[in-house]
């Protein structure tokens, strides 16, 4: 006990120096954010956001029970089954799964990876050498990628290694394979975090600091965007990497998560000579990476930090004057009252020129183009134009609008600059939530209207003619508005002037709603849309469902509202627990 | 103490500050006056070691402060124009942080920082997050950090912003007594009363230039001003501050 205490102490001690003090501030840093979560007053612990991380490593290894139990393989017939064969697609996925989701917090952090604005106020002018800032810094971007990469890939390291090698009858299978997996997803990890950061400390070393601002979001969104197709290409790539010895030129050679595929299956030594390549070349890109991002990011440092107070801070983003003819047309089409034509203009110009929300909603993009590229893939994939277009065919703009609407929902929740949001206080009587909801509707609404309109209806009236183009029209468009109506249904708020994110206390379930909602609106309504083409009895069934999701968002409204037609600026969490006092005493 | 000798500093071959000379000598409180982008948050950036000069040098006891920062940053106090403090924070952890980098002993630092904490009514809430804290809050915080490790140069970049009339009245009279005692003192602000009753002597800028310096009584009487606003509107002549308000009224009655 005694030895412990002084243990402790000697850490309290240790931590209090001025060196690990800096690290942890610098951790903070990258953590928060540079707004340091008051500006956006978006915070997210960092046991959530672990939480988070790990999540998807964990639900995916579950669902491989089904592939690698051995009672199943029986009952199936599979005499002859080889795991570590059969494990070369879900290595591959794991691996792009750790490559995606280190990447992604890595562009999520990248305005605050190098020390900020806040930094050189308060620490510039004390009496610290700027090589210790820079060291500081240096530790802390270290621990937290080895952090981030370990987390992401905790919950596979060990599950996936476990469900493969249960039916083995040597434990040093499982221990063989799971310690490559291990190494071989967290190397991954590491690549794509330094990757990106390579990309950011190159930007700002090579453009001018006012310009690497500007495109700061466009990169951001680029490599998103890059991520999310890697994803997809889990499903195709191990294929692929099968006919690899007898193509030469494939373009799987250019693939980062296929170098880490073959450095995977040249540590269990299965590589044949193209793999075995691309493992050598995963060492030296993972090498390459780490190199250039230490020198652009020591450069950059010099460049960027010590001259921060003289770098012009340039907003990311500019509507400019050349905009204002489409507010004049919004004015009026669409939004008529005083209320709603100054709403929207406070909203579209928060949206595209604050960075972390354009980036949010470009994320969510993103992910629709990504998914809808994919089915539209598998929809042709070597066939022609049906007469009726099949499941796949329709789902596309489901997709795109289910992910466009639920993106611009989401940000409507991040606060930003709650300091700003007096003036609404100030000024609006609070009384008008249905304003604010007929505000939210119709912006989220004409998100999605020019795409239906200039995009939908040409295509699908192309193909497949005026009746089954308008028709799939109607239902894209009745579905969508009520998505947008389900999703407002406990709308409170003016779009960004909320204090407390109402995903944030159950981000988890937030999230396994959005995936199991997006199988429920693309897949099932794309289904029971190409069943009705058919069949048209079967179209009965969206009438009924469209007025069952009605009356119920109708009936939820009237009685939340009904309690409470206040705006809410200052929104507080759900207590875990409540005392009931029933008793008189309490 | 602290000398500046022909500061000039050019952003992209604009000049915001050129040939600046003063010399602050211990127990002196200089006031810098100008209006706005007349130079002053350069000057206050150069003299701090913050932002390299163009041309020119700031000599801290006769050595070019550039030479030794750290050296030079150890005995400096400094209140920024902004008090952009960490969020995250309580004004508890972020005075012990600067105390700590400071390299003040532990043993010291945390009854000193109490101490000054409670005496300037912040004792209630030393342990709430600073995203919490109102702007006189912070600017207090900021005064603590700089004066914690009693240091011989003060540079004040408008301290008294945000607060509340007694704190500020606290702030007038430790300034001038902190001028008894020998510091010396560079402070910038816009609120020409103050830096009037605060200030020995004055530095008058406009457009990067020095447009007067020297003892605050002997600037007002070169210029035939009993007032401080009086000699400031005479030397800077920014704007007709009764045909402004004129128009402004017009403006406003306007249907």
């Amino acid at each position: 006990m005694i030895r412990r205490t002084s243990l402790v102490a000697k850490w309290e001690a240790h931590v209090r120096e001025p060196f690990p003090l800096l690290v942890r501030l610098s951790m903070n840093r990258i953590f928060h954010g540079t707004n340091g979560g008051e500006e956006e007053g978006l915070t997210i612990s960092m046991g959530l956001l672990l939480a988070l991380l790990a999540i998807p490593g964990g639900f995916v290894s579950i669902f491989l029970f089904d592939k690698y139990g051995s009672f199943l393989q029986w009952l199936r017939g599979q005499t002859n089954f080889d795991p570590l064969a059969a494990a070369l697609p879900d290595e591959y996925f794991f691996i792009v799964l750790s490559m995606v989701v280190t990447g992604g917090i890595a562009v999520w952090w990248w305005d605050s990876i190098f020390p900020d604005r806040r930094d050189f106020t308060n620490l510039a002018h004390l009496p610290i050498p700027a090589s210790r800032i820079f060291l500081a810094n240096s530790v802390a971007i270290l621990i937290l990628t080895y952090v981030c990469a370990i987390d992401v890939n905790a919950a596979s390291s060990i599950l996936f290694p476990v469900i493969v090698g249960a039916s083995q009858p040597k434990f040093s299978f499982m221990a063989q394979f799971a310690g490559v997996h291990a190494l071989v997803v967290v190397l991954a990890s590491i690549f794509s975090f330094f990757a990106v950061f390579a990309t950011a400390g190159l930007l700002m070393l090579l453009l001018p600091y006012p310009l690497f601002r500007r495109i700061s979001f466009y990169v951001r969104t680029l490599i998103a965007t890059v991520l999310l197709a890697t994803l997809s290409t889990s499903f195709a790539i191990p294929r692929m990497i099968r006919d690899l010895p007898r193509t030469s030129h494939s373009p799987l050679r250019f693939l980062p998560s296929a170098w880490f595929l073959g450095l995977c299956q040249l540590l269990r030594g299965r590589a044949d000579r193209a793999l075995a390549e691309l493992g050598h070349v995963a060492m030296v890109a993972l090498l390459s990476a780490c190199a250039v991002a230490a020198a652009a990011y020591t450069l950059a440092y010099r460049r960027c930090f010590v001259r921060l107070s003289e770098l012009a801070d340039t907003p990311p983003g500019n509507l400019g004057t050349r905009t204002s003819w489409i507010f004049h047309l919004l004015d009026r089409l669409i939004f008529r009252t005083p209320f709603q034509r100054a709403g929207y203009r406070f909203v579209l110009k928060t949206l595209f020129r604050n960075e972390a929300h354009a980036l949010a909603l470009g994320g969510f993009l993103s992910l629709g183009v990504v998914f809808a590229s994919q089915t539209l893939l598998s929809a042709l994939n070597g066939k022609g134009i049906s007469p009726l277009p099949t499941a796949n065919e329709l789902s596309i703009p489901l997709i795109l609008g289910y992910c466009l609407l639920l993106g611009v929902r989401f940000v409507f929740d991040f606060p930003a600059y709650l300091q700003a949001n007096w003036i609404f206080r100030f000024l609006l009587d609070g009384n008008i939530i249905y304003e604010s909801i007929a505000l939210a509707r119709r912006v989220m609404l004409c998100f999605v209207a020019p795409w239906i309109l200039l995009v939908a209806v040409p295509t699908y009236v192309y193909f497949w003619g005026w009746t089954i183009g308008f028709l799939h029209i109607g239902v894209l468009t009745l579905w969508l508005w009520l998505l947008t109506e389900v999703l407002l249904v406990d709308f409170h708020k003016l779009p960004f002037a909320c204090a407390y994110p109402s995903f944030q206390p159950s981000a988890v379930v937030a999230m396994i709603a959005f995936v199991l909602g997006y199988f429920a609106f693309t897949a099932m309504t794309a289904d029971l849309e190409a069943k009705a083409l058919v069949s048209p009895g079967v179209g009965g069934v969206f009438l009924v469902i469209s007025l069952g999701v009605w009356y119920t968002v109708y009936g939820i409204r009237r009685s939340v509202v009904g309690i409470d037609n206040h705006l809410m600026f200052e929104d507080a969490p759900a207590r875990h627990f409540e005392f009931l006092h029933l008793s008189d005493d309490g | 103490m602290l000398q500046a000798i022909a500061l000039t500093k050019y952003y992209a071959s604009i000049p915001a500050v050129q040939n600046l000379t003063f010399d602050l000598k211990a127990g002196q409180i200089l006031g810098c006056l100008g209006p706005n982008g007349s130079g002053k948050s350069t000057t206050v950036k150069m003299i701090t070691g913050l932002l390299e000069p163009s041309r020119g040098r700031v000599l801290f006891r006769g050595e070019d402060i550039r030479r030794d920062l750290v050296g030079f940053r150890k005995n400096l106090g400094y209140v920024p124009e902004e008090p952009n403090l960490y969020p995250y924070l309580s004004g508890r952890e972020y005075l012990e942080m600067v105390g700590i980098l400071r390299g003040i002993p532990q043993s010291r630092l945390g009854k000193k920082v109490d101490s000054l904490l409670a005496l300037l009514s912040l004792h209630p809430s030393r342990h709430s997050a600073i995203a919490s804290y109102s702007k006189g809050m912070r600017q207090r915080v900021l005064l603590i950090a700089a004066l914690l490790d009693d240091p011989e140069v003060l540079i004040l970049d408008e301290p008294l912003s945000g607060l509340d009339v007694s704190s500020a009245m606290v702030l007038k009279n430790l300034i001038r007594a902190l001028g008894q005692q020998g510091k010396a003192i560079f402070y910038c602000s816009h609120v020409l009363e103050v830096v009037e009753r605060v200030c020995s002597h004055l530095l008058i800028l406009r457009q990067g230039t020095v447009l007067a310096s020297g003892p605050t009584g002997d600037i007002q009487k070169r210029i035939g001003h009993a007032s401080l606003e009086g000699t400031f509107h005479h030397l800077v002549e920014d704007v007709d501050p009764d045909k402004v308000t004129r128009e402004i009224l017009d403006i406003i009655r306007a249907a």
